[in-house]
């Protein structure tokens, strides 16, 4: 059976512990190609103008898989731990996908909801196993060595400091992108920690940051401009659980730690600057992203700039503001250690 | 004579500034760009060049704006810079001990805080451009009246309408609508004016620390009714520079001339004669994979100079070879 999983929202955080679980049963697993002009229209052609623009390009991959796959995983993540809550974009995503892609081969999903407890987890997961096997112990195996592949992945970004895409790429070897014919590899990124090299952190969802269609290729465009990019996945659990007791005490939305976790850290460490990107429209991060423009106010954080992203296809504007966001901390940088 | 050209190329107008080995202005020349960027950076180098003395040597070129990289190609920039550092470097030559820079284009909005002579925060409108420059012009347009007379005008008001100004839309119907109940245009006119400058204050502004002493620059400064606003909703004076509205072409030009005093190179100015060349300006649409971006070039005589707009660099090395 060959199972495809889009290249969208919640894939950058949990690709490697699905695809070990489907392979672990016997099953081949297809990834949609990298966003393009042509999956994202697609998307955009079939969803109210309302829905936000990851939910637009999620549909647009789901597109893309029709005819490569007998069926498509599209999870229902609820929630991740008790009194925590997702959007409902994830909450829906089966039942959104079904009504706008009636193509869409069958659907395989697992209903997530910790509030139901690990129990219910488990249920959940032999549901999801029966459409391979009936053998309860191979399933909860696979489950539990998929979770291994979890933690190594996320151990390769904490402990190495690899954003998700650079750590897919270590373990599941190059994806190559689309690009141009000839085109040539980004330019060689400066690795070392040159001394007087500005650091900038990056923070936001995933499926933003890493979509290079989506973020207008933002985390490439400051590695080419000699800054070291810090992102949230880089953070240990101690300083996102650390930034999020500071800025908002509890947690109440499920990824709630890749915005106001990382916020809070980053702007009183290891970085000259946070760029939070949001895309136009997304509810909860209209809250938690203004969370973390309130703290950047505070004396002796670093400079925090926001920026929107929507369907326009023009980047100048976004250049502008890297432009100048860019210029504003080196000079604070010079300026810092011209006093020191 | 030795002089350092910046140019600003905005959405609306294009601006053009030079500025002498002291960094004085000898000459600028301000015209709207109507959709024409091309010519009429051509148009404002030779205007500058009429008020300049027949001796006079660039030896430095900076550009700026939204079509910094455009004008740059066409003129030979020795350095491109946006409009938030071009705009906080002229702001700080004029005023050394500015601490907010308010800056109202045609396009864009901006706000620059300034501490102790370096920028340390900034914002700029998001996805939309409400109540910017343009939109003045546009109800400017509909009323029948140049902009001028909007700005008289609304110094005329007594009491102004309350007019919703978060979104352009919003606003202009509620302009009419106070229009055909009966309401003076003057109070309409100064009440959209205090909207722009209430929606500037909440959205753009929004969690700056605005501290004296502030700069108000860009071509929306020469708006009475907006000044006005601003001194009554900050309670403060605010300062209107002698050139504010070529400001960015200024802050280009001390920048050019701060990059060629680092480095003594000489000027990649390709002199005055570019205003009399006809450059070409086209766009395809790339198919060699399914991002199918949009690529405009720039080409003088058959010749290519310049390409952008893709997502790698596939083009712009064409372009260059």
């Amino acid at each position: 059976m060959k199972i495809g999983i889009p290249r969208a929202l919640l894939y950058y955080q949990y690709y490697p512990m699905w695809k070990h679980f489907f392979e672990e049963l016997g099953a081949e697993v297809v990834v949609s190609p990298h966003t393009t002009r042509v999956i994202l229209s697609s998307g955009i052609s079939r969803v109210v103008a309302d829905t936000c623009l990851p939910a637009k390009a999620y549909m647009g991959h789901v597109m893309s898989l029709v005819g490569k796959c007998d069926c498509v995983f599209i999870p229902a993540i609820r929630s991740l731990k008790a009194k925590v809550f997702n959007c409902s974009k994830f909450l829906g995503l089966p039942d959104m996908t079904r009504a706008v892609v009636p193509e869409c081969p069958p659907i395989l999903s697992i209903d997530v909801d910790m509030n139901k407890g690990e129990k219910e987890l488990w249920r959940e997961i032999d549901r999801l196993g029966r459409h391979f096997t009936r053998n309860h112990s191979k399933v909860r195996q696979a489950a539990m060595s998929a979770w291994q592949k979890h933690l190594e992945y996320c151990r390769l970004m904490v402990e190495e400091g690899l954003t998700p895409p650079q750590a897919l790429e270590r373990m599941f070897g190059l994806e190559a992108e689309p690009e141009g014919k000839g085109a040539s590899k980004e330019k060689a990124l400066p690795t070392a920690d040159a001394s007087g090299q500005a650091h900038i952190a990056v923070i936001g969802h995933p499926y933003i940051l890493y979509d290079h269609h989506v973020s207008h290729r933002l985390i490439n465009w400051l590695q080419q401009h000699n800054i070291r990019v810090h992102t949230p996945e880089m953070l240990a659990a101690e300083a996102i659980d650390s930034g999020i007791g500071r800025l908002v005490g509890q947690s109440y939305w499920t990824y709630e730690y890749e915005v106001v976790g990382a916020g809070g850290h980053y702007l009183e460490h290891d970085v000259d600057g946070v760029i939070g990107l949001v895309a136009f429209g997304c509810g909860p991060d209209s809250l938690m992203m203004d969370m973390v423009r309130r703290h950047s106010a505070l004396p002796g954080a670093a400079a925090f700039m926001n920026l929107t992203l929507e369907e326009h296809t023009a980047e100048a504007g976004i250049v502008t503001r890297l432009e100048a966001f860019v210029d504003m901390v080196r000079r604070k940088k010079r300026r810092k250690e011209t006093c020191a | 004579m030795e002089a350092y050209l910046g140019i600003d190329v905005g959405s609306v107008t294009t601006k053009v500034a030079a500025l002498d080995v002291n960094d004085e202005l000898i000459a600028d020349f301000y015209l709207p760009t109507q959709g024409q960027p091309i010519v009429k950076v051509q148009q404002g180098l030779a205007e500058v060049r009429r008020h300049l003395p027949a001796d006079v040597e660039i030896r430095g070129v900076g550009t700026t704006g939204s079509a910094r990289y455009l004008a740059g190609t066409i003129v030979g920039a020795d350095l491109i810079k946006n409009e938030i550092t071009s705009h906080a470097v002229a702001a700080l030559h004029y005023i050394p001990d500015v601490q907010t820079v308010l800056e109202i284009g045609g396009q864009d909005s901006k706000i620059i805080i300034i501490r102790d002579g370096v920028v340390t925060d900034f914002g700029m409108n998001t996805v939309c451009a409400a109540g910017t420059g343009s939109f003045l012009d546009h109800q400017a347009l509909r009323l029948n009246m140049g902009i001028e007379d909007f700005s008289h005008k609304s110094l005329d008001s007594e009491t102004p309408v309350r007019i919703a100004g978060r979104c352009t839309v919003f606003a202009e119907s509620d302009m009419i609508h106070k229009q055909q109940v009966g309401h003076r245009i003057e109070d309409i006119l100064y009440g959209l004016c205090q909207a722009l400058v209430r929606n500037y204050l909440n959205n753009i502004a929004s969690g700056k620390e605005i501290r004296p002493p502030i700069v108000f620059q860009g071509g929306v400064a020469f708006n009475q009714g907006i000044v006005k606003a601003f001194r009554e909703e900050l309670k403060t004076d605010i300062i209107i520079p002698p050139h504010h509205e070529v400001m960015g072409a200024i802050g280009a030009a001390l920048l050019a001339h701060e990059e060629m005093a680092d480095h003594s190179d000489s000027t990649k100015f390709r002199g005055f004669g570019i205003s009399d060349i006809q450059y070409r300006t086209s766009s395809f649409e790339c198919k060699a994979c399914p991002n199918l971006c949009e690529i405009a070039q720039l080409a003088t005589n058959g010749k290519v100079l310049a390409r952008w707009g893709g997502r790698c660099d596939m083009w712009e090395r064409t372009s260059a070879g």
